[in-house]
């Protein structure tokens, strides 16, 4: 079995043991792994060919991304399809497919003018985010007009979802291969204590969320982002390969998974065998 | 030296047809499924491929041929000029065997010995009588049989019967154990054969030891979301808990049958090295499926329960495993799960029929304390992340939890 993972490299003083382990479980059983950081090195793209049976898009670089892209239409088969990854990494795209499955998510707006935002706080607050940010970079709560006039739009386009008070620390809910598990973490995080967090049981009505939210982008390894809000969880935002700090065991759980997904491949099937029609009867993956 | 084994399957050719063919042996394989038949006589060969996780080797079985089951003269004609008569086809399969080998064995002028590689003590015996009845009244067999203990795992055969040259993965194991009071004259020399004077011990250590092992494996792996048997085992929670399974069982085998049968703590290391071996693909769902026979009064769990209470050991381990296989649910399960049934009809007349534990029993009231506990945290799309509460018992003796921490 051969497999390409696309990585990033994080600076020493970032934890992050969960690829590397994930890595050698893999080479352990056997698998030849090509681990492909493309921020490393010039990648000729006259000579990008798919030389693995199976791909993982664990980069969520600008050029990890475009290089999944490359890859996906040179016909790889990827555990994280480059759509999907793609969509999920534009959070206008993913809040409106999250919507759309019936996925519980706070009133989401999109501009170009942080102005045209005013109205809408009469209403309360706003939290502002890059459209296509990660890690809880970039994240404002706006209170008044005033704070918009300050606001960097960076590429463009302004991503507002409203605010609603938490009843308590956020919840990280990660699924791999269709488990689930369930982290509370006090945000912002800024310890790697902190993004541990604590296990929590999933309820039903979290595990229905969570399900909805794989089948609506055809995908079986993300992460969510989720607040309860007056006893009501609400999805605020959706990863496709998140770091899964504070699953116990993450990189045996992903290693056993991404075995399995490369098997199915060797055997002429989907890599996700939930590649399925989502609810809409669309195949996304 | 020919061999004649019913059943060209994973079991009769990955590990009877490899042992006589290492032997030197001719080999001719009665099959019913034609194109298999097709298959032997076209390559006259097929191959077997060891491995043990680390390294790999591929034996070629050649002087191979195969006969359908539907020619009975000619099966007839094979057994009755054979050296060696081998089974392999599955329990329920045997009385059509029997008859079979009834007809050739009725032409033969010198006994033989019929070996039966069914995973199951009664085999040998069973096949005997099989062929009792088939024979002419008042006739009965003077050839041997004999039940035969098997280790290795053989988990695939691959290839295409209609193009390929068939190929079986297993595992290195060739140990296989045969009862010699039920045999006659002498035994082929074939790699790894071991007689012994009473074969129900050693299967019983098989069940209760490595059978136990691996089933604890499988349901701990299930109610921690776990697809393989080799990632299963690498949990450390799991291991831990395996381990201390097996020394449950270990313990009941040694008051029961003395220490030789019992084994010792660097068997456990070399089990748990073959739950190791990724190169097998040994899926958690294959080793589960068939839970309800699994938890047979006398299976492995809940026979190796009984047995370690008996010897006065405390059956933590195996009883949470036992619990997880009353929540193990599969679409091939073949008679639908046992948690439907518990739903439907309440844990304790389901334990009463399926494993014979009354509610007052121990094993059962430590069974249903665990399934209390994991209807608070459990759901197959929710695994559970961690097996301590569940496994938790101040009754753990400490020797075991040395035991554990000098091979986990």
């Amino acid at each position: 079995m051969k497999l390409g993972i696309v990585m990033m490299r994080h600076p020493p003083t970032r934890l992050s043991p969960i690829m590397p382990g994930v890595v050698e479980l893999l080479i352990e059983w056997g698998a030849e792994v090509e681990t492909i950081y493309p921020e490393e090195r010039v990648t000729g793209l006259s000579t990008l060919d798919v030389r693995n049976d199976l791909y993982v898009l664990k980069s969520g670089s600008e050029l990890g991304l475009s290089l999944g892209g490359a890859l996906h239409a040179a016909g790889a088969a990827t555990l994280n399809p480059y759509p999907v990854a793609a969509m999920c990494r534009d959070k206008v795209i993913a809040t409106r497919i999250l919507q759309r499955a019936g996925i519980p998510t706070p009133e989401t707006y999109a501009t170009a003018q942080p102005g045209e935002l005013a109205p809408l706080l009469d209403d309360g607050p706003l939290v502002v985010k890059p459209y296509r940010g990660t890690q809880g970079r970039g994240v404002h709560v706006v209170w008044d007009s005033d704070q918009l006039d300050g606001l960097s739009i960076g590429d463009g386009l302004i991503f507002a979802q409203r605010y609603h008070e938490p009843d308590g620390r956020d919840r990280k809910i990660y699924c791999i291969g269709g488990h689930i598990f369930g982290v509370k973490r006090v945000w912002p995080a800024r310890t790697y204590a902190d993004k541990l967090g604590q296990p929590f049981t999933i309820t039903p009505e979290l595990r229905d969320i969570a399900l909805g939210c794989g089948r609506a982008f055809g995908i079986e390894v993300y992460g969510l982002d989720v607040i309860e809000s007056g006893g009501r969880p609400i999805v605020v935002d959706i990863s496709i390969f998140p770091g899964f700090k504070g699953v116990p065991d993450a990189a045996l759980r992903l290693a056993d998974y991404i075995y399995a997904a490369g098997r199915r491949v060797l055997s002429g099937e989907p890599a996700i065998p939930a590649a399925a029609p989502n609810a809409e009867g669309e195949l996304i993956a | 030296m020919k061999a004649v084994v019913f059943g060209p399957g994973r079991i009769g050719c990955g590990l009877a047809g490899e042992a006589f063919g290492a032997a030197g042996w001719e080999l001719v394989f009665v099959a019913r499924d034609r194109a298999t038949v097709a298959n032997l006589n076209r390559n006259g060969r097929y191959r077997v491929r060891l491995v043990d996780g680390r390294t790999a080797h591929e034996r070629i079985v050649e002087r191979v041929r195969a006969v359908p089951t539907s020619a009975a003269e000619r099966v007839a004609a094979e057994v009755a000029s054979a050296d060696v008569v081998a089974t392999a086809v599955g329990a329920r399969n045997l009385p059509d065997v029997a008859r079979a080998l009834a007809r050739g064995l009725a032409q033969r002028t010198a006994p033989v010995n019929v070996l039966a590689f069914e995973n199951l003590a009664s085999a040998g015996g069973d096949l005997q009588a099989g062929v009792n009845q088939g024979l002419c009244r008042g006739v009965r067999t003077r050839d041997g049989f004999s039940s035969v203990l098997v280790t290795r795992a053989v988990t695939h055969r691959m290839g295409d019967p209609a193009r390929d040259e068939l190929t079986f993965l297993g595992d290195p194991c060739e140990e296989l154990v045969v009862s010699g009071p039920s045999l006659v004259g002498s035994l082929p020399k074939v790699p790894g054969l071991r007689v012994v004077d009473d074969l129900d011990a050693w299967f019983a250590r098989k069940l209760y030891v490595f059978s136990a092992g691996h089933a604890t494996t499988a349901y701990l792996g299930y109610l921690k979301g776990y697809t393989y048997i080799h990632a299963a085992i690498r949990d450390p929670e799991i291991r831990s808990a395996v381990i201390a399974a097996m020394i449950e069982g270990q313990r009941g085998l040694a008051q029961r049958y003395g220490a030789e049968v019992a084994g010792t703590t660097r068997d456990l290391d070399a089990i748990v090295k073959r739950f190791e071996n990724a190169a097998l693909d040994d899926l958690v769902s294959r080793v589960a499926r068939d839970a309800r026979r699994k938890l047979g009064a006398s299976d492995r769990l809940v026979g190796a329960a009984r047995l370690a209470e008996a010897a006065g050991v405390v059956p933590a381990q195996l009883a949470l495993a036992a619990t997880g296989a009353l929540c193990f649910s599969d679409p091939t399960e073949p008679l639908g799960a046992v948690r439907d049934e518990i739903e439907a009809r309440g844990l304790a007349r389901t334990l009463a029929d399926v494993s014979a534990l009354g509610p007052g029993d121990p094993l059962a009231r430590r069974v249903a304390r665990v399934w209390r506990l994991l209807g608070r945290e459990w759901t197959s799309d929710s695994p559970l992340v961690s097996l301590d509460e569940l496994s938790r018992s101040p009754q753990r003796a400490p020797r075991i939890a040395n035991e554990i921490a000098g091979l986990a």
